[in-house]
């Protein structure tokens, strides 16, 4: 329950880590793609309105496509994600970490019939409270999940070429985040990057500005500069 | 290895497979069209891919930083994506599907084939018996107005036959949304432990049998028969499908036998949605027939129950005979 992210075993045996994303996102999500589907239709009446009962007919079907196609269709043809869902950075894919398809897609989608029961998705919000990964009913019987899209940042900078050794030996984890305070640092302001360089005193000897040097040096020593 | 010379080492590979993932993993038929690719060849791609995983084990055993680590994920993330993906849709096989796979699908289904058909025949013949015995019962369904509106629906002096008002094209709008949303619903309210479908399937029995006993009643039958024979052999058909693959998911529910209920139900899911696909086409091609064709008011009954006749022939053939030869392949 705390923990939402799922980690699948690949055939190739790397875990992949699947973060499900909850119901707050995804209610947001729809709610954009309610607001598309309905100016979809407001603008389908403007057109066709002036063609009279045969505009109608064409509107019907054109409301049939909004109700039941524009998921399934978006789903299917941009890797699991509708308008609404790629604001949002959601993905529908199969609970096995792969794509999702399209028959996929068909189910969770058709399913949204029993998850609105009795009334504004309640259905869905209970099973996605109680599965471990938010999946709501139609999500079960397809086999799929909605997850975050990772943010993906830039190659790793190292802003100093020195290397120096700690001032006294570092425990595995406390290297990973001398290293990753390295890495981090561009995206940091210089007084918190001071900041956090003195809580790591112990490993630099020093504080203030030089301490975030030393720390950079430290850190170019940890990843192999000689 | 120290994590400086572990990136300068495998630093161009990943390049490599980042450049093919932008350039060509999108779109897989255009990709192949084109000939000029200078980089990283298709055919190498697993490989790169299953290298590429290694590293990442390597880099998480060996505690590199997370920051690498997180990014080799990242990549990894996306060469599983283009690796596991479903195969693209073909028109060939969407044709292929239609003929043969959705017949042999029905027919491998036949137990709730049967029960759904039996649970919308029995009200049908029930109600249809009950109204020509007690004609008041109609009103137990149908208001005055209803009545009276269906009643000049097929009026003998009607020249469209099953309509008030409304052009063609405005019904068929009307049977698209209305019959496919009806289709879909009885299927997916499977999931409500075979309640939805059943009760879907026994009130479409029980309506039609009422009205068509009434219209019989009232002397209306001939154009009522006219009107309704050629597209119910889709549109019938096609609900009694619905429902049946409705009480297979609910038997999934209720009754998975060996397997897990959620195996169960992701499996059987999947069997009913391809049935849905099928019932879509039915619905489509009946709401095709009623617009356009069922309400013709001028054809003789002759032409009409003929056309009627060879349509229900054709589904009976097609959802009996299609795909039989598949296993002689």
């Amino acid at each position: 329950m705390l923990d939402t992210v799922r980690e699948v075993l690949t055939p190739e045996g790397v875990a992949l880590r699947l973060p499900a994303a909850g119901p707050v996102p995804r209610a947001l999500a729809w709610a954009i793609d309610f607001g598309i589907r309905l100016s979809l239709l407001t603008a389908c009446t403007m057109l066709l309105g002036a063609l009279g009962k045969t505009g109608m007919g064409v509107y019907l079907i054109a409301l049939f496509a909004v109700v039941w196609l524009y998921p399934i269709v978006c789903e299917g043809m941009f890797d699991g994600q509708t308008p609404g869902k790629r604001a949002l950075n959601l993905r529908v894919i199969a609970s096995d970490g792969a794509p999702v398809g399209w028959l996929a897609s068909c189910v969770r989608n058709l399913m949204r019939t029993v998850d609105m029961l009795p009334f504004g998705y309640a259905s869905g919000l209970v099973s996605g409270l109680a599965d471990p990964w938010g999946r709501r009913l139609g999500d079960l019987v397809a086999g799929t999940m909605v997850v975050h899209v990772p943010r993906v940042r830039d190659a790793a900078i190292i802003t100093s070429e020195a290397a120096q050794p700690p001032a006294q030996p570092l425990l595995p984890t406390e290297q990973a985040a001398v290293v990753a305070f390295a890495e981090r640092a561009a995206q940091l302001t210089p007084e918190r990057q001071i900041e956090l360089a003195n809580l790591a005193d112990m490993a630099t000897g020093t504080h203030g500005a030089e301490g975030v040097q030393r720390l950079f040096a430290v850190a170019g020593w940890l990843l192999g500069k000689r | 290895m120290r994590q400086e010379l572990f990136i300068t080492r495998h630093r161009q590979e990943w390049a490599d497979f980042t450049q093919w993932l932008d350039a060509r993993a999108a779109k897989p038929r255009r990709a192949r069209a084109d000939r000029n690719w200078r980089g990283l060849p298709d055919e190498d791609v697993p490989v790169a891919y299953r290298r590429l995983c290694q590293q990442l084990a390597l880099a998480r055993r060996r505690g590199y930083s997370p920051q690498l680590v997180a990014q080799l994920q990242a990549l990894m993330q996306r060469g599983h994506n283009a690796m596991y993906r479903p195969p693209l849709p073909h028109w060939r096989r969407a044709f292929e599907f239609f003929l043969a796979d959705f017949p042999c699908l029905v027919r491998a289904e036949a137990g709730v084939m049967r029960a759904s058909l039996l649970l919308f025949l029995l009200p049908l013949l029930a109600s249809f018996v009950a109204v020509q015995v007690k004609p008041e019962l109609i009103h137990a369904l149908m208001s005055p107005q209803q009545i009276a509106q269906m009643e000049s629906m097929y009026a003998v002096a009607a020249n469209k036959l099953g309509r008030e008002s409304g052009t063609d094209w405005m019904m068929f709008g009307y049977y698209i949304f209305n019959n496919i949303s009806i289709g879909l619903r009885t299927y997916a309210s499977g999931l409500l432990a075979g309640i939805g479908p059943v009760l879907a399937v026994a009130f479409n029995g029980v309506m039609i049998g009422m009205v068509a006993s009434h219209l019989q009643n009232a002397g209306l039958g001939d154009p009522f028969w006219r009107f309704v024979a050629a597209h119910s052999a889709f549109e019938l058909s096609a609900i009694v499908i619905a429902g049946g693959a409705g009480l297979r998911l609910s038997l999934a529910l209720l009754v998975p036998g060996r397997r897990r209920r959620v195996d169960a139900l992701v499996e059987d899911g999947r069997r009913g949605a391809r049935l849905c696909l099928g019932v879509f086409a039915m619905l489509l091609m009946a709401a095709f027939i009623e617009a356009f064709w069922s309400s013709i008011g001028w054809l003789p009954a002759s032409v009409k129950f003929g056309v009627a006749g060879a349509l229900w022939l054709l589904v009976a053939l097609w959802l009996w005979r299609g795909g039989k030869d598949r296993n002689a392949r």
